[in-house]
Parts: C-alpha cells; structure tokens; sequence
C-alpha cells in the first residue's frame, strides 16, 4: 500500500501537467463542439443539439481533407522514413568531416516551418522564382507549379521530407549507435553480404526506433498545419487542405468557433484511430520482441 | 607472392598502423592444425588487433596471413571461412538461440533441412537443446558463451579466433569451463588462436603462449619454457604470481628470482626482516624488507619464519638482466 | 555615468532651470517656429488596406489626394492580390482587436460577416439614403444590413456575357438561344466550343451558380425566412441546364476545372462563341492582337426563356473599422475614395463600373469606356450572392456539389438536394437552436 500511494504521490505533478495542457483543451473542444459559437451568436456559445457533429458526419469538405491529409502523411512518412533511413546509414559509416556533416544535415530540421515554406513559396514562385528562371533561361515557358493541383500536392510533400527526413536520420541515426559494431562484424565473418546485413539485422534491431519515428511522424504530418497553410494555403481549389488547416479556416476565416471545435477534436479522434491502428500493426509485426535487449 | 609453406595458420610480418600509431609491428606467428596458440599481454599490447586482421575485420598495413600456405590477405572476412568468438559474444539479440546459430547459414544459402541438421547436432554437442528458443537476455552468462561457441563450431571453420571468451565470466565459472572449451576446441583440425589477458587461462587453454608488448612480439613457446626460460626481463615479470624479485646485485646486471626460489636459512647471503605473512593454504607468501628493496618469498604453509631471517638461492634459478633494456644476460 | 551628476546638481539649483526655460522660450521663435508649425500641419495618416491591384489602380489619385493639403495623408496598404487571402489578413488583425488599419475595401460577399462580427462603424450618420438613391440600382446592393449603411460603394463590377460578333449578328436573348446558336456555331465548325465559364470548385462557381438561378427564377437564399431554398425546381432546373452543358459538348469538360482566366484565355484564343466573365476580361481581349481582337461584343448574362437574367454583384467598397482612431478624416477618405473623381478614372483606366449614375450620362467616359452602357443595364437586375454570415461555407459546399456534379458525381436533383441539406445543417450548427434562423444583429 505505501508504495502505491507514493508512486501515486510521485507520479502526481506529472498527472496534473497532463491534464492542463492535454485533457482541458480536449474536454474544452469537446464542450465547444456542443454549441454554436460564432459571428451569428455573437461568439456566445449557444447549445445546438449535436447540430456540429450532425453537420461534420455529411460534411464533404471534411471527408474530402480527411482523405487528403491521410494519403500526405502515408506518402510523406513513408518518404522520411526510407530516406531518413539511408541518410542515418550514411552518416553512420566512418566518413572524414562526419561531425559537420551531421551537423549540416540537420540544418532544414532546424529551420522553422514558416521560413522554409516560404522559402519553397518563393523558389516555385511564378514567374520570379529560380526554377522558372532556369525553366526560362534554358528557353522554356515559367510554370504555375503552386497553381496545378499535382505539383503542388508533389511540393508540399518534398517541402515536408526535405525538412523532417533529418529529424528521422537523426532518430535512426541514435538508433544505429546502440547496436554494437561486433554483431556486424559477426555476420560479415559468417560471410553475409551488406544487403543482408541490413535486412536480417540492421533492420530488425532498428524496428523500436522505426516504429518511434513512424508513430511519431505520423502523429505530427497528420496534424500537419504551418507547412500547408503557408506554402498553398490548402489549394489549390482546396486540394492540399489539411484537417488541421480546416479547422483553422473555420475559426479564423468562418468565424465559426463551434464547428472549429467540432472538427478540431474528430480530427483528434481520427489521429488516435490511425496511430492506435498503426501501433497494433507493428506489435504484431514484432516490435515487442525486439525492443527485448539483453541487459 | 604467397610461398607455400608448412599447414596451418602462419602470419608473416603483419603489421598495423593507425594514424601515427603503429598497433601491430611486424609479427611473424605460427599455428599448427589442431594447435591452440594464446595471445597474451596487457591491454593495448596489440593482442586483439592480431585477432582482427586474421579476422580480417581490419585492413593489415603490411605483412600476410598464410592458411595452409594460402594466402588470405586480399580476402574480405566472409570469405576467410574463419569463425570468432567475441568477448561479449556477439549473440543477435531479436533471435532465439536457434536462429543466432541459424542465421549465418542462412545467408549462406544453406537448404533449410541441412541448416536444421546441423543446428540440432551443435546444439546436442554443447548441451544447449533446451535452450534453442531462448532469445540471449534470457541466458546466463555461461550459457550465452557456449551459444556463442556452438555459433563458431556449427559452421565447421578454417581458423578458430577467440577474443577473451570468458573475461565476462565470474573467476570460478571460467575454471570449470576451461577443461570443456579445451574439449571442444582442440584436437579438431583447425588452428585455434585464443586472446587473453589472464595468463592463468593462457596456461590452461594453450599449447604455446605468445606474449606481445606493445605491438611486438616478446617470445612464443609452451608456458613452461617462457616460464623458466624467458627471453627478457618483461616475459619474466608478466608471467609468474607472485611477481618475480629483480635485485640490483651488481652494476649494469639485474638478478631475477622466482619467489618461490628464495629461501629461509641460518647461513643465506642476503639479511631480511618479515614486513608481512599472507597465508594461502597450500603455500604462504612472505613479503621480507632487505638491502636490495622488499622482496617476495613462497614457502611451505607451516614453515617456521624468524624474525631476522636470512635468505639463499640456488645459482641455476639465477635469471640476469641488463637493467636498461631488460634483455636477458647470460649467467 | 558622467551626466547624472549633472542633472541631480541641476535639480538642486532652480535658478538655473528657470533662466533654461527662459532662454529656450525666447530661442524658440527665433528658430523653432518653423519646425513647430510643420508639427502643427503634420496631416492625419488614414491607413487603408486594399487588395494590390485595386490599391494600384488608385494609387494616381491618392497621390494627387495627398498633394492637395486636405490635412489627411492617405496611406494605401497594399495587400495581397487573392481576395480570400487579403480577408483572412485583415480578419487576424481585427481578432487581435488592433487593426493597423482605418478603412478596409470589403468585397460584396464578406460584409455580412464582418458586421456580424462587430469590426465596423455605421456611416449613415455621414451617408444618408440621398447619396445611394443617387447611384444605379445595383450598387446600392450589398451595402446596407439591418438598419445600418456598413460600407461605401467603390465599384460596381457585375458578371457579364461576351459574345463573338464576327460569328453572330446579335446577342442570344435566352440560355434556350445561346445553347441553340453554339450548337448551330459548333456544327458547321465556326467554332470549337460553345459557351465558356467558370466550373472549378471555388467561390467563381458560386457566382455562376447566383446567376443561374436567378435565370431559371430561382434564388438560392431567401431573406423572409434566412434560409437557403436550393432544392426549388427552378435550383435544379438551373443546375441541370448547366450539366447538359457538358453532357451535351456546348462547354468542355474541362470547364469543371476553369477559373476566370483559363476561361478568358480560351475564348481569347477564339476557342468558343460565349464568354461568362466580368468586366476586366474586355481589355484583356482588346489590349493584344488577339485572333478575336474587336470581335467581341458584351452583353447582360441571359435568363431562361421568359425570365430576366442578371449578373453577379462583384462589387468593392469601403467601410471604416470599428476603433479607428480619426473617424472623422477617414469619413472624408471614404466621400473622396468612392467619389466621382476617382471612380472616373478607375472606369477610363480600369474598366471598373462606376456606382454614381450621373458618371454613365458622361459624354467622355462614354467615349472611351466602351462597356458603360452594358455596365449600367447590368446593375438594373443584379444578383446579390446570400448575405449571411454563413455565406463562405454555404457558398463552399454549394461550389463543392455543383463541381462534383460537373465531374459526373452526381445528377442535378441529387446535387441540389445534398446542397440544401448540407446549407441547413451549416445554418443550424453555427445559428445555435435548431429552429431560429439566422439574423444580422
């Protein structure tokens, strides 16, 4: 019992910090998404009998970004994750000047999202941008590349690699470090090829940390917000609008705080649904027997 | 280049050098088939590095590694069919035992049923049967070493490489296994090279020892020879507990005595006075202040020490050193 | 460090601080007055945020403006050329409760909400009802709410048909005529394509769309009640003319995914025979050497036979931030911006409809604007899109059904039928009671 009570005790302030900052906002959107409360109630909150949840559920637009938002994770994610991965095998061999190399991959991780959105912005600009510039000075015609939905789609999710791959190498990276360099060499002495060195125990022994990165980009690219709203703006014609950018909209451009709320915490829920989905996945595909380490 | 030689494994001025620093200097070592040779020295004496470039782990920066006058050099380790023990014995932590012995077979391209063969027969060999689904951090330390012999047994090497098997072990652990890794090891076919830094389980394991000191080789033989016939004052003071006495006797000579070469007497030429007893059962030692410094004695456990003993020798345990380099002088 | 032992000394010595003041009293008109004067005469800055071409377009005159020692400086934020974007910017300063503006050019469609929100002041105690009744009908639209004058009209733009002249002697009357004539164009291969227009999902086909049912006599919000009526016969009956557009081959399919321009370009290109655009698409035809250059005639969108069609309100005005510090200086900003002087030259430069009716009888801008008279037969029958402040979400997935009706999702009762429902959830979640429609405060 008296170590139950003061593991309760220690575990308390810890309890407290999650429920501000997580399960107030959650209970406050969930109270929010009961009511109405925009420009119309005067920013009151006015009960409407579950008309928010009514509305999302024949909401297209909320499907529609819904849809979107997943297949920009999936792709984006699973992008990170193959590139991340071959940046961490790299910077993992013994190179010269691997400390600033390192150092320098890192950079577009550091970089904040607005200024790197902007930065794309301005590189696809149309027609001052530098890759019209070279389109135009190698005699071709400038291109609208944020105006067609299918190079804007591509840019968004290159803008979203390009800046959290680093992140993931960096993961894998710290990942690579815990295996001992003799379980390598035990292999190759068994005459095992760098292939199937990587397949039969790099791999293995990288799926906790595959899994960490996986879950956790997941959880960040599915709420995706900054990078979208800055880069397209969700178009064009809506055709990048991300859930989170959504629910934005309806605050900020609708002025509808009530249905802002309403998409907001489905949008969560969605996000549990898909990482609990995900996280089943990969203890079926075996991480729990791999995160076992020999002490 | 390769001149065809004598069988078994024979390295021929090898070298290593990193940056600045030269690891290995030209060694030049031979191991018969079925002959366990131990590498022995203090840490850093280059004694794993040899490992290594037998291994072919590491790149050699001169020199050759001949197996039954073959030439391995321009072989990477897959393909010198030699199997290795590692200190910490390497196990793949995410397989069951099975599939640590397994795996290397596998990526061999070995049919299922064969590999299956021969896991089950290694498994019998070392007593593991019923461990085969363990993964390694449900064995004990013991039980990971013998998986990690039984993986370098079951693929039937060239060359058998250990690199401090059993420094992981508690002290009485690895005196119980020694007669059983000398079971498994030798009198196979294969040369055995076994690092270690413990010279009690050089004794025990080896045939011949080889006592490296900073990247040279000091002397190679059977443990009695550098026992009582060592090349320099080093192989004299690293092999041999207690340490051996060095006595400045004389000018520009230093005289080396075993402890248990020294002797209690009415009549001995040098006076001594009994600092300490340490008493060890079947011999005790005596730490004894004297003209030339404290010296060691080993003596039967109930002999009788006076106070003010006088010690004797007997001139054919005399070992003379030349105080500056510590190259052995004749008497 | 140096200087405080200075000023404590000087604190003590009151002597020495009065014969300061008296030396700077008598200095100050010898060289002082000057700069004193300038700091009187320091006119009043009135910021105003506009969208950058607009905010271009009148960047002569607020010159001009400036020069004329009116003891207001007038100056022009240019914001972004998007009119979504430009309303998102103004609306997070104006959460944020300081606006870094006074006056702030509202597009037709956003007033409703931004009135709703409390962000303007009324103007009728500056603009009473003798001021609108002396502009054309349609620019008298969109600019009032409750019992309130919330904005001052700028411009008068309104949807618009464009016609090939070279391939008819006339404009069609009806939708029956302008599909028969395209037909008979596209048959004896006179031309690709009949009529084009904007079908992307986004805020053009909502305009299309208002135009449309105003054409079939239907209306896609009703004001006695505050609710959307998109399910009438009329509602459909307007949505199916414009599918069997497609289905039929008078538009390209790709219309579904054109917006202003890529539908002017086309037409430019001599492409089709009709053209639904608004008034900037005139120059753009007439400034090149286009292959339809001076063979394009412009006229008010048509109904269906027996009905009166009417153009889109597009129209631009001015309306003063609730919390603007010189209301008074930013009135005389808004009577001189939305003035004859400037809506003149908006029109001879531009092209921009003018609002006062007295600029139409103008013999000049008759001369050298040559849509005027269309212009102004166009603000006889506007069409004013909902004026809720529900309007950008029912206008969304209005745009977003008839899209997908366009793109074969659905048929046309389908369609409209999904709109109103979805508009009625929409109203019912942001009004609060289920029941209660809607109202401007």
């Amino acid at each position: 019992m008296r170590t139950r009570t003061s593991s309760l005790l220690l575990m308390l302030p810890a309890l407290v910090l999650l429920a501000t900052v997580f399960l107030y906002p959650l209970l406050r959107y969930g109270w929010l998404s009961l009511q109405a409360s925009s420009v119309l109630t005067g920013l009151l909150p006015v009960p409407n009998g579950g008309a928010n949840w009514l509305r999302l559920l024949d909401d297209a637009r909320f499907w529609t970004d819904a849809g979107q938002t997943l297949r920009f994770a999936l792709c984006s994610v699973a992008l990170e994750l193959v590139g991340g991965l071959a940046l961490a095998l790299l910077l993992h061999r013994p190179l010269r000047g691997r400390g600033p190399l390192r150092a320098l991959t890192l950079l577009p991780w550091a970089l904040p999202t607005t200024v790197m959105a902007l930065g794309w912005r301005w590189i696809l600009n149309d027609p001052h941008g530098p890759i019209n510039g070279a389109i135009r000075s190698l005699g071709g015609t400038s291109y609208g590349f944020l105006s067609t939905p299918a190079t804007t789609w591509f840019f968004v999710v290159l803008a979203d690699v390009w800046k959290t791959m680093p992140f993931v190498a960096l993961l894998l990276l710290a990942g690579l470090q815990t295996i001992p360099a003799d379980l390598e060499e035990a292999l190759r002495l068994e005459g095992a090829s760098r292939v199937q060195i990587l397949r039969r125990l790099t791999l293995p022994l990288l799926l906790p940390y595959l899994s960490l990165a996986l879950l956790f980009r997941l959880a960040q690219s599915l709420g995706v917000f900054d990078l979208i709203q800055v880069l397209s703006g969700g178009g064009p014609a809506g055709t990048t609008e991300s859930l989170a950018l959504y629910a934005y909209l309806n605050a900020m451009r609708f002025l509808d705080f009530g249905y802002a709320s309403t998409v907001m915490l489905a949008t969560f829920l969605l996000l549990v649904v898909a990482l609990g989905g995900g996280w089943l996945l990969l203890r079926r595909g075996g991480i729990a027997r791999a995160t076992e380490r020999p002490a | 280049m390769s001149t065809a030689s004598g069988a078994g494994l024979e390295l021929r001025q090898l070298c290593r050098e990193v940056g600045e620093r030269l690891l290995l200097d030209r060694l030049d070592l031979h191991v018969a088939p079925g002959e366990c040779v131990a590498l022995l020295g203090p840490s850093g004496c280059g004694k794993s590095t040899t490992l290594r470039l037998v291994a072919g782990l590491d790149p050699a920066s001169g020199g050759q590694v001949l197996l039954d006058g073959e030439d391995l050099s321009e072989r990477g380790p897959g393909e010198r069919q030699v199997a290795m023990v590692f200190q910490s014995y390497a196990l793949y932590p995410h397989l069951s035992v099975e599939g640590n012995l397994g795996l290397g077979l596998k990526v061999r391209g070995m049919a299922a049923r064969e590999r299956q063969r021969r896991i089950d027969a290694t498994l019998d060999l070392l007593q593991l049967g019923e461990l085969r689904h363990r993964r390694p951090a449900q064995l004990s330390g013991g039980q990971r070493q013998r998986v990690a012999l039984a993986r370098a047994l079951l693929r039937e090497p060239r060359i058998v490489l250990l690199d401090e098997p059993m420094s992981n072990l508690d002290a009485q652990l690895r005196e119980e296994l020694r007669p059983e890794l000398r079971r498994l090891l030798c009198g196979r076919e294969q040369p055995v090279m076994y690092v270690t830094h413990d010279q009690q389980e050089a004794v025990g394991m080896a045939d011949r020892i080889a006592l490296l000191e900073a990247g040279r080789l000091q002397q190679v033989g059977s443990p009695r020879e550098l026992y009582t016939n060592p090349a320099n004052r080093f192989v004299a003071s690293f092999l041999g507990r207690p340490a051996i006495n060095l006595l400045a006797l004389e000018p520009g000579r230093q005289l080396g005595l075993r402890p248990e070469h020294l002797h209690l007497s009415e009549d001995g030429a040098v006076a001594a006075r009994l600092l300490r007893r340490e008493w060890w059962g079947h011999q005790q030692l005596l730490w004894l202040d004297s003209q030339w410094g404290t010296l060691r004695v080993l003596t039967a456990p109930e002999t009788p020490t006076p106070r003010e003993p006088r010690l004797s020798w007997q001139r054919q345990h005399e070992l003379w050193f030349d105080p500056q380099s510590g190259a052995r002088l004749a008497p | 460090m140096a200087a405080r032992p200075f000023f404590t000394s000087l604190r003590r010595q009151p002597v020495v601080v009065g014969l300061l003041v008296v030396l700077l009293l008598v200095l100050l008109p010898a060289f002082g007055l000057k700069g004193i004067q300038a700091i009187a005469a320091e006119p009043v800055p009135i910021r105003v945020l506009m969208p950058a071409p607009l905010a271009d377009a009148v960047a002569g005159p607020v010159a001009r403006f400036n020069a004329s020692g009116s003891g207001v400086a007038v100056q022009v934020i240019r914001g972004p050329l998007d009119t979504e974007t430009i309303s998102d910017l103004a609306i997070s300063s104006l959460l944020l409760g300081e606006a870094p503006f006074d006056l702030l050019l509202v597009d037709v469609s956003w007033l409703a909400k931004y009135v709703a929100a409390g962000w303007f002041l009324p103007l009728e105690r500056w603009f009473g009802p003798e001021i609108l009744a002396a502009m054309e009908p349609g620019a008298r639209l969109g600019n009032g709410l409750g019992d309130h004058l919330w904005r001052m009209p700028l411009t008068g733009d309104t949807g618009l048909l464009y016609w090939r002249s070279d391939l008819m002697d006339r404009p069609p009357r009806d939708t029956a005529e302008l599909v028969a004539i395209s037909r008979d164009l596209q048959r004896r291969g006179r031309v690709r394509w009949g009529y084009l227009w904007q079908g992307r999902q986004y805020e053009g086909l909502s305009c299309v769309m208002v135009e449309m049912l105003q054409a079939f006599g239907a209306r896609w919000w009703d004001d006695a009640t505050a609710t959307t009526v998109l399910d009438s016969p009329g509602a459909v009956a307007a949505a199916s003319w414009l599918d069997a557009l497609l289905r039929d081959g008078v538009s390209p399919k790709a219309v579904a995914n054109f917006a202003e321009n890529d539908a002017l370009q086309s037409f430019a290109a001599g492409e089709a025979a009709f053209l639904r655009n608004w008034p900037y698409a005139w120059r753009e035809i007439e400034k090149g050497e286009g292959p339809v250059t001076g063979k394009v005639g412009v006229t008010t969108m048509v109904g269906a036979p027996g009905e009166q069609g009417g153009g889109t309100l597009g129209t631009w005005g001015l309306s003063l931030i609730k919390g603007s510090p010189h209301p008074e200086e930013a009135v005389a900003v808004i009577r001189w911006l939305t003035g004859p002087v400037v809506q003149r030259q908006l029109a001879l430069e531009q092209g921009y409809a003018p609002t006062w009716s007295r600029l139409y009888d103008d013999p000049e801008l008759q001369r050298r604007a040559p849509l005027l008279a269309v212009q102004r037969q166009a603000l006889q029958h506007p069409q004013l899109r909902p004026l809720t402040p529900a309007y950008a979400q029912l206008s969304d997935l209005l745009a977003r059904q008839v899209n997908g009706m366009l793109t074969g999702q659905d048929g046309p009762g389908q369609t409209m039928a999904t709109a109103q429902r979805q508009s009625q959830q929409v109203l019912r979640s942001v009004a609060g009671t289920p029941d209660r429609a809607p109202r401007i405060p």
